[in-house]
């Protein structure tokens, strides 16, 4: 009897019922299946968590994951009879895919230096330098002359904590214009191409990486060297001694090395037990590392001021700008109509993240233009860009409710008006929107809410809002309170939110 | 004086004629009564009238106004000023839900006409009083019986000292019991020699108020003349029909 039925065949209770007990039981037996399954399998299974996007340590080509640490993590695995489970993981959350066992360890260009404390660390295995990209064409020959400039980084790297405040580099860092923080590699490239910044401060393996596609220079002198290890959870020196030594056996017998020559063209990186000096004490407690709630409050404060102000801008753009693209799409003029149907149904149809790029990126990768000569009053362009990104999303969805809000008013208000002599703009405005305005209330608080939440995308154009920084100060800290206190104020910021278009709507309630 | 001038007007739906070719002039003062069956195009004549709706052909001119000459209207200020010399009652009322009933009242003349906001709410008031709706000035049109929220409707119109007043089938949405206060208001404003045009199925009321009786069917006039006569001595065999039909149900 087969349990997929076509769609219009009748299926009387009582057979229904009986499917559904047979497909109860199925789950029970495949249930047992797999678990004894897990339980008798031979070996234990290895899952390697890491950063889809650091070539030449781990990336995705040809629709399969390589690189020099997923080939070694590989082989590792097969030496020791386990079963490999490659999981790229999103790198803010590496912490808790670590800590709650959905990976067993971090190993992909995964630095020590900074992090002694928070990992089991394996002996560090390759030397890492991180350097300065540049445009090819650019004046900037020494980090002196990076004075005056704006340079990006990878958002929770040793280079970004290194060039920040209290970092060993920090004196250097002050001296930029500002340090911009990146979501990931790509997206600085793409801003140092653009001419949104002058430099970005990288991993050598990732910037020779990159080089390939030209146009890019990197600067002699290093910002810093620093160790790759990798890193397991707190105590689980077992596994630790386990991939260790299987590590050294690699190194001795050339394995490693072969390994290395395919990814770095012909070099061999791998550099196990020659570094001295770098895997700390684990188990010491560092203070330095412990999350203050206080501190944290407090940062995340004054990321939530950049997250209001995204919300208001947007708001105060995308509400009337919503009304014109209800306008457009209801107009008469079958081409006017057609051409916002259009705008509506390419920014409903996109992600947001997706359209923010576009607006940022586009004057450059489209029109040629700098991106550093965009700057309007004084803002960054990627805080417009945001801010433009977000009013156009929003107009869309606001263009459709008005629209629905617009089409509910009876007929006869527009007849009797018309009759009294009311002009249409005065009919408009005068009968027509205030009672639309009553009408979408409920929609727009949806949306609205929806607007609060999504601030947190902002960070696609390394635009620090609260959420940003919330994954800043967990990732570095290792904790997951960042996120509850992130998740309270957003709660709290909406609560407000629904309370004052409650209070609008009450208002409203005068007349029916 | 000719307060209302129509000539061979015609409308059509989706190709179906609504309106062929029908003439009628409205002298000041006059209170004519437009009957007829569901279908006759007697609402579709008063929103030609009133300029809710563009007619195909014809001539309509509103107190010396021409406003369709042969098929072709007038520039939009010579509409406006027409415009101004009518007034419509609809059937459901039509009042702006989100204003109070004074405010209903003289949004119109301040913010079309630009009468003074004193003067506006003086006159409104007069008009309120003269409605028995003088307590009811700050309420909402959702607190009112329909049959005062008509009476508004009626005050409304009524604010901007129109020449004519076309009334459609001003008591059909309304219960039975609602219906007098709003008749008499009619009765009163006939008595003023207002002059109206009132589309009705109330045919004592009719009989009563209007000089003039148009029976109308098929998009045509079919018999116009006294109220008595028409009601009680029709010529016409469908007038005749319709009137019986009328009675028979009474």
């Amino acid at each position: 009897m087969s349990v997929l039925r076509a769609p219009g065949v009748r299926v009387n209770m009582i057979q229904g019922v009986f499917v559904l007990r047979k497909i109860k039981s199925l789950f029970v037996v495949a249930a047992v299946f797999l678990f004894s399954l897990a339980a008798f399998a031979e070996g234990r299974r290895f899952a390697v968590g890491f950063d889809a996007n650091f070539p030449p340590y781990g990336y995705v080509k040809d629709g399969k994951y390589c690189g020099f640490d997923l080939d070694l993590a590989r082989e590792v695995a097969r030496r020791n009879n386990w079963k490999i489970e490659l999981k790229a993981i999103n790198w803010d959350a590496k912490d808790s895919e670590l800590n709650s066992g959905m990976i067993d360890c971090i190993w992909n260009g995964f630095t020590i230096n900074g992090r002694e404390h928070a990992y089991t660390w394996s002996d560090p295995y390759v030397v890492n330098e991180q350097v300065v990209m540049v445009r090819k064409n650019s004046s900037v020959k020494k980090l002196s002359d990076l004075r005056q400039l704006n340079v990006a980084v990878q958002t929770d790297t040793p280079v970004q904590k290194a060039l920040s405040d209290g970092g060993e580099r920090s004196k250097l860092g002050k001296t930029f214009k500002k340090l911009i923080v990146a979501p990931d590699y790509n997206n600085a490239v793409m801003m140092l191409e653009s001419g949104s910044v002058d430099a970005v401060a990288m991993d050598i393996g990732v910037a020779k990486e990159k080089m390939k596609n030209g146009g890019f220079r990197i600067l002699d002198e290093i910002i810093m060297t620093e160790n790759y290890g990798i890193g397991f959870r707190k105590g689980d020196t077992a596994l630790r001694d386990a991939v260790q030594n299987t590590l050294l056996e690699m190194a001795a017998d050339g394995t490693a090395a072969q390994i290395s020559a395919k990814y770095f063209d012909g070099e061999n990186k791998m550099a196990l037990g020659k570094i001295s000096g770098n895997r700390k004490n684990s188990e010491v407690v560092d203070s330095e590392n412990k999350v203050r709630l206080f501190s944290v409050v407090s940062e995340l404060f004054s990321g939530l001021g950049v997250s209001v102000l995204i919300f208001v801008l947007t708001l105060l753009f995308a509400l009337p700008l919503g009304l014109l693209v209800a306008w457009g799409r209801m107009c008469g003029n079958r081409f006017v109509s057609t051409i916002f149907r259009c705008f509506i149904s390419v920014m409903r149809g996109t992600p947001l993240m997706l359209q923010l790029l576009v607006w940022f990126f586009g004057p450059y990768y489209i029109f040629g233009i700098q991106l550093s000569k965009l700057s309007l009053w004084g803002v960054d362009y990627r805080f417009i860009a945001v801010i433009i990104g977000f009013s156009f999303n929003y107009a869309a969805y606001f263009a459709e409710i008005y629209r629905g809000g617009i089409e509910s008013v009876a007929q006869g208000q527009y007849e009797a008006a018309c009759v009294l002599g009311y002009s249409r703009m005065q009919t408009f405005f005068r009968i027509i929107l205030p009672q639309v305005v009553k009408r979408i209330l409920p929609p727009m608080t949806n949306e609205i809410i929806t607007l609060v939440k999504d601030t947190s995308l902002a960070f696609s154009l390394s635009v620090l809002e609260m959420f940003t920084i919330a994954k800043q100060i967990a990732s570095a800290t290792a904790s997951m309170m960042p996120f509850v206190v992130a998740g309270v104020f957003y709660y709290v910021f909406n609560f407000l939110v629904a309370a004052a278009m409650s209070a609008i709507e009450k208002k409203l309630n005068y007349y029916r | 004086m000719k307060v209302l001038q129509i000539d061979d007007l015609s409308k059509s739906f989706r190709g179906h004629e609504v309106l062929k070719n029908m003439s009628l002039a409205v002298e000041k003062g006059e209170v004519i009564a437009v009957i007829g069956p569901s279908g006759s195009g007697k609402t579709t004549l008063l929103r030609c009238a009133a300029m809710l709706e563009n007619a195909d052909g014809g001539s309509i001119n509103i107190g010396g106004i021409p406003v369709l000459a042969n098929g072709v209207y007038a520039a939009k200020n010579v509409l406006k000023q027409a415009r101004g010399k009518c007034g419509m009652v609809f059937q459901g009322f039509n009042l702006f839900p989100h204003m109070s009933v004074l405010k209903n009242i003289i949004d119109a003349p301040v913010h079309v006409a630009g009468v003074p906001p004193k003067d506006a709410v003086a006159e409104a008031m007069r008009l309120l009083e003269k409605m028995e709706l003088a307590d009811h000035a700050e309420a909402y049109p959702c607190e009112l019986s329909g049959g005062q929220q008509q009476r508004v409707a009626i005050a409304r119109a009524l604010a901007l000292h129109p020449e004519i007043l076309f009334f459609d089938e001003p008591t059909s949405a309304l219960d039975p019991e609602l219906t007098q206060g709003v008749l008499q208001v009619i009765r009163a404003l006939a008595e003023e020699n207002m002059t109206m045009i009132i589309v009705t199925h109330e045919m004592d009321f009719a009989e009563m108020v209007a000089d003039r009786i148009i029976f109308m069917a098929d998009g045509v006039v079919v018999e116009d003349g006294p109220a008595a006569q028409i009601i009680h001595n029709p010529a016409n065999e469908r007038t005749k029909a319709f009137i019986a039909g009328l009675k028979a149900v009474c």
